[in-house]
């Protein structure tokens, strides 16, 4: 697929030429995408590819030097309201992140009222309701550290959708759970899409890729090498360096 | 009414006037400041459990002369080794605190004498009379430090070492009382002092020491008013002193503090054996005077942690980020209140800075706001470094989190940061604040009349050591065990950091 040059203002998020540094290091190589309205976007690649660093564009956590991003038409640069750009953008971490002196609940309710100002009735009626869609409304009241890491990641689920977002992007939200809270938690990551939540996650998880993802977007030093449907990534890949990743990725 | 009162005034004003002429210029604001150190009765002390109540022979002279030049008398008290520091940052215009007028002294300041005096060596009772002090050979004696009988001393050891014997040996203690408690415990073999002072104490200590030689040294004859030097404030006080002489008032005064009479009789009274003294204890313990002291203790260490831990956090803050200048001065801020003495840092602020800048000589600045100002720096130096390792002990991801659900740096620091950062400062700082709490009694040498001042001018007025000592104990204890009690009740609010105990709590 073959991208035009300028950003497509339709698209929910546009990207081109996206570039970043860290000093002489380049982290990021000129990365062109178009993602639109509830797509399922899974970033594959080796370690150091870059695929966190690219997520972490998306939401401005992590600054691009040059190129164009743009989300739902509006160019992000350093004159964005990052607080409105961070409520259309969730986030969910590797691990968890969960603020560890504040219960589930007030997890899920403090930025909502600090940042929108949401009442505290209002606040905690609605993480009531995000925390029963991730099956745990009956913790509410526990500190994270006395759940388990799969309902930790449920919570930090919870929390990013009372900002009520258009897009979340989860960066390896599973690599630090076992095989059966992994299960849980790609659930519920299907469910989002489903609801027309746009979804961007960068993962190890083959089968979430595989059976979930619209489009995987396979990363190489910076770079972005394909940008295929995963049936075709995972059967026929176009390019030498995918083809070793998943030789690789089946023998581990 | 108003009438007589305006016509007594007019009446007064030219009077006034006319005596400004005569006033000696350390008279100023119709004040007269006095610096004395009120532990040797019965020259200085305080008679009574009220430490603000001066008495003695000097704080009488003091009220006669302020009376003479028609103005209020200010007296500040302090440390012995403070009097003349004092006296030079301008803080008080004269010194009058059982000082003899001595040679040494008389280079730097200028003194006018109002008292004849004579230097005793007493030891305990049965100790042997000696012919001179070069029979103390070998022996331990205890001085006052800050007073010249430490020079006298070392003048009387050139001599010894010069005929190949061994010199006196020579220890020094801050306050009169602690210098006599040598003797009596048996730790050193006789003490100097004056005879003015062993006049008083023949009550606490008949029967106990005696007086085993009067040296006869020059340069210990008379007590004087010590001022700045200055020749015509000089002849005005020598003139007023003259005056008040010739009056008889000196004399009287002499009469009614007991320091006249033969001084070989004054320990024929015998004392019984000394007990812990209940009554003493208990008094002190519920006396105005202690609770005073505690709550002045208190409160400067309160004061002075809260306003530490205030400018300690942006320090922290500023020291965890990116190398500036700004960081590189805070470093040496830290490095500098790190590295030097409390004590000294107190005795700087108090004594020498008074000497770049006259405003810090001005009475507002009270020896209250000077312990503030000093402790509060001294223990920011500290404080940021628990605070620095507190920040930095909370996980990176936290901002990371706070960031990507659009918290403001103020949010992220006010809800996030600062609540898990105060659990890992909280033990240390509680520690901080328990050594801060006893750091306070070193204000005593700038006058600051804390728990531990309290203490000493009793003990100096009673001699009774181990009942004030013991009342002075129980409120350092039962402040360090309140605080100790207030750690435990805090940290259990931060049950979410321990997983079984935020369980159990949950049970």
């Amino acid at each position: 697929m073959q991208l035009s040059t300028s950003p497509d203002p339709t698209a929910r998020i546009s990207i081109r030429g996206l570039s970043k540094f860290y000093k002489d290091y380049l982290a990021l190589d000129r990365i062109d995408l178009d993602i639109s309205k509830g797509e399922k976007i899974v970033v594959l690649g080796p370690s150091g590819s870059g695929k966190s660093t690219f997520i972490r564009c998306l939401n401005r956590i992590e600054p691009h030097d040059s190129g164009v991003l743009m989300i739902d038409g509006h160019v992000i640069d350093d004159r964005t309201d990052l607080t409105a750009l961070r409520g259309s953008v969730g986030m969910v971490f590797q691990n968890y992140n969960l603020f560890p002196h504040l219960s589930v609940l007030d997890n899920c309710t403090l930025a909502p009222r600090l940042v929108r100002g949401i009442t505290k009735s209002d606040a905690e009626a609605t993480a009531r309701r995000y925390l029963s869609q991730v099956n745990i409304a009956e913790q509410a009241e526990k500190f994270p550290i006395q759940l388990s890491g799969g309902q930790q990641q449920r919570v930090a689920i919870a929390r990013a959708l009372c900002m009520n977002p258009e897009i979340i992007l989860f960066d390896e939200p599973t690599a630090a759970l076992d095989p059966e809270s992994i299960s849980g938690i790609v659930g519920i990551m299907r469910d989002l899409a489903d609801q027309g939540i746009t979804t961007v996650c960068v993962t190890h998880e083959m089968g979430f890729a595989r059976h979930i993802a619209d489009r995987i977007v396979f990363m190489d030093r910076g770079a972005v090498l394909e940008v295929t449907p995963p049936e075709e990534f995972f059967t026929a890949p176009r390019t030498e360096r995918a083809r070793t990743f998943l030789a690789q990725m089946i023998r581990h | 009414m108003l009438a007589a009162a305006l016509l007594a005034l007019a009446v007064l004003l030219p009077a006034a006037h006319a005596l400004a002429d005569d006033l000696p210029s350390f008279v100023h604001d119709g004040q007269l400041t006095l610096c004395t150190n009120p532990t040797l009765p019965p020259m200085t002390f305080v008679n009574g459990s009220d430490t603000n109540a001066l008495a003695g022979m000097d704080i009488d002279l003091a009220r006669r002369l302020a009376a003479y030049w028609h103005v209020a008398l200010i007296p500040q008290t302090m440390d012995f080794e403070g009097l003349f520091p004092s006296l030079s940052a301008q803080r008080c215009g004269m010194v009058i605190s059982g000082v003899l007028r001595q040679a040494g002294r008389l280079r730097n300041y200028d003194a006018v004498a109002y008292l004849d005096s004579t230097v005793v060596a007493v030891a305990r009772v049965g100790t042997p009379k000696i012919r001179e002090m070069a029979d103390l050979s070998g022996q331990t004696v205890a001085v006052q430090s800050g007073t010249s009988y430490a020079a006298q001393i070392e003048r009387e050891n050139d001599r010894l070492r010069a005929s190949g014997r061994p010199p006196i040996i020579l220890q020094q203690y801050p306050t009169e009382d602690q210098v006599v408690q040598q003797v009596l415990i048996g730790r050193v073999h006789a003490f100097i002092s004056q005879d003015v002072e062993l006049y008083y104490r023949q009550k606490q200590l008949g029967g106990k020491v005696t007086i085993i030689l009067t040296p006869d040294y020059p340069d210990f004859h008379q007590f004087a008013v010590y001022i700045r030097k200055d020749s015509r404030d000089s002849a005005l006080l020598q003139k007023a002193i003259d005056e008040l002489s010739q009056k008889g008032e000196i004399a009287a005064m002499a009469k009614k503090w007991g320091i006249s009479g033969d001084h070989q009789s004054v320990f024929t009274e015998r004392n019984a054996p000394s007990r812990f003294d209940f009554a003493t204890f208990f008094g002190a313990l519920f006396s105005t005077a202690f609770l005073k002291g505690a709550a002045l203790t208190l409160v400067i260490a309160l004061l002075s942690h809260l306003t530490a831990i205030a400018i300690s956090i942006p320090m922290a803050m500023k020291l965890n980020g990116r190398d500036s200048i700004i960081r590189r001065l805070l470093g040496l801020y830290v490095a500098v209140f790190r590295g030097a003495p409390t004590l000294l840092q107190l005795l700087f602020i108090w004594n020498a800075l008074p000497q770049f800048f006259p405003i810090f000589r001005e009475h507002w600045f009270t020896p209250f706001l000077a312990t503030w100002l000093s402790l509060s720096i001294n223990e920011s130096a500290y404080q940021v470094e628990i605070n620095r390792a507190a920040l930095r002990a909370v996980d990176p991801g936290q901002v990371l989190a706070a960031d990507a659900l659009g918290m403001t740096t103020a949010q992220t620091y006010r809800h996030v940061i600062f609540p898990q950062a105060l659990r890992i400062a909280l033990p240390p700082t509680i520690n901080e604040f328990i050594s801060l709490l006893k750091t306070t009694s070193l204000a005593s040498v700038i006058s600051l009349q804390e728990l531990l001042a309290v203490t000493q001018i009793q003990v100096a007025r009673t001699f009774q050591f181990t009942e004030y000592y013991a009342a002075a104990l129980v409120y350092y204890l039962a402040m360090v065990f309140f605080f100790l009690f207030l750690q435990k009740r805090i940290e259990r609010r931060f049950i979410w950091a321990d997983r079984n105990k935020a369980s159990a709590d949950a049970a």
